[in-house]
């Protein structure tokens, strides 16, 4: 799927992360900040990979900045993201969920 | 629970509470140009109703950022006011978006996924968002083996592009293997910014070393150097230029192998005559400044892209035939009757 415009979803407030997401060329690029990507920068990377990868975006740049998010947390924002960004915010995904 | 809520400063109540708190954290400068530029302030209230925090929007710009951290976990305010704000911008479909901010806060707002674009003594220049000064580098045209070229840059309003902005490009065109023509952005002038772009990109199309790029919010833009487009104090106009010059410096001419930047002498105009002196200062040696002489006209009289427009609002366009490439000239013609309209409600002429 092709991202239609930028799109952001959730908040910097603590236990959430904000998730940017705009059209990308080269795949799937993240850049993440956060106080924990020592430890958990990978993970978090993850998920929000695998989030895209169902909804079938190819390419995207992503920009989140984390704040403690759960997994949950950053797996429901991706998908909001995802959602905004691809148009289709009036069609729940149910098969990503 | 402290609350969230929309700040309406047009309240005098209001204002004066959201001014005092300001005041309080150090922040003075109220003048009524930036105040008239605000679309949106928020703030935090305590549970005593008190402000404990706020932030506003202007344009793409956040302004007027205080936080009174006594009472909370630090930064928890601080995020909220940033995110509460990124996502109103969002909602309106912006969101690349910039800060000016005192030095001592820059951190915060790196910690909040902001990227630091430039720093003075007195404060620095962050954005953050979907574009950035790396992709905006990027997308910009080169050519072959152009780290082993003479590049020089010229950065202009060109409101509208005069003979007088031509013979700057063709002086430095004669001097270089290529010559980057960077067009503000800002669409605060007489001619909106395509046309501007359009006629310069005219005005040039013979010289084949010409690259016309927009300046984007980089270049003289109401995020580097507001002052440009608003009356400011001499202080004002000293700091925001040197952020200007380092942005220019740091950011783009790197990447791009700029090694001169040539500037037309400013005899009349004060804010760009302290601009020309900042960038003397700041870009040196890497970046070489070469000042040209302005051209003067039949009359021995300098062209001026001001005289250009009050041609336009007095309809004299005669006077200023000989002053203008011919591209220039008939778009004038053509629009003129929509040009005089803008001067009509209220466009100011007599600025940059």
């Amino acid at each position: 799927m092709e991202i239609k415009q930028t799109a952001l979803a959730g908040t910097l407030e603590s236990s959430d992360i904000q998730i940017m997401l705009s059209k990308g060329a080269d795949g799937i690029k993240i850049n993440l900040d956060s106080d924990v990507k020592k430890q958990f920068g990978t993970q978090i990377t993850a998920v929000i990979t695998e989030v895209l990868q169902k909804f079938e975006i190819e390419n995207a740049n992503v920009k989140a900045v984390d704040k403690g998010a759960l997994d949950c947390v950053i797996k429901a924002r991706t998908i909001a993201a995802a959602q905004r960004a691809l148009g289709t915010t009036d069609k729940p995904a149910w098969e990503v969920l | 629970m402290p609350t969230v809520a929309t700040l309406n400063l047009q309240d005098k109540n209001t204002f004066a509470d959201w001014r005092t708190f300001l005041t309080s954290l150090d922040i003075h400068n109220f003048q009524e140009n930036e105040l008239t530029t605000i679309d949106l302030t928020i703030g935090i209230y305590d549970e005593a109703g008190k402000l404990v925090a706020t932030g506003s929007i202007a344009g793409n710009i956040l302004k007027y950022i205080g936080v009174c951290n006594k009472d909370s976990a630090k930064g928890t305010y601080f995020n909220t006011i940033i995110s509460e704000l990124m996502n109103h911008l969002a909602q309106q479909g912006i969101f690349h978006l910039f800060v000016f901010t005192k030095l001592k806060y820059a951190q915060s707002f790196q910690h909040v996924g902001f990227h630091q674009l430039a720093h003075t003594t007195e404060g620095a220049l962050l954005e953050t968002g979907d574009t950035n000064v790396s992709t905006y580098v990027q997308s910009i045209p080169r050519i072959a083996d152009q780290d082993k070229k003479a590049i020089a840059s010229i950065v202009m309003n060109a409101n509208p592009f005069t003979l007088g902005h031509r013979y700057l490009v063709e002086t430095a065109a004669k001097a270089n293997d290529l010559v980057y023509v960077f067009v503000v952005n800002n669409d605060v002038s007489l001619f909106p910014t395509a046309a501007r772009l359009q006629l310069v990109q005219e005005g040039t199309s013979d010289l084949k070393n010409v690259q016309v790029v927009n300046g984007a919010d980089y270049m003289v833009s109401y995020a580097t150097f507001p002052a440009y487009f608003l009356p400011t104090p001499d202080a004002a106009i000293k700091y925001q230029t040197t952020l200007d010059a380092r942005i220019f410096k740091h950011q783009i001419a790197p990447a791009l192998n700029i090694r001169k930047r040539y500037l037309g002498s400013e005899p009349l105009s004060r804010t760009t005559d302290i601009y020309n002196q900042t960038l003397k200062k700041e870009l040196p040696p890497e970046i070489q400044v070469v000042v040209i002489p302005r051209l003067t006209g039949s009359t021995n009289q300098v062209i001026t892209a001001t005289q250009v427009r009050q041609a336009i609002r007095t309809g004299q366009l005669a006077t200023i035939e000989a002053s203008v490439p011919a591209t220039t000239f008939t778009f004038i013609k053509s629009n003129l009757q929509k040009l005089q309209q803008r001067i009509q409600k209220g466009m100011n002429i007599d600025g940059n």
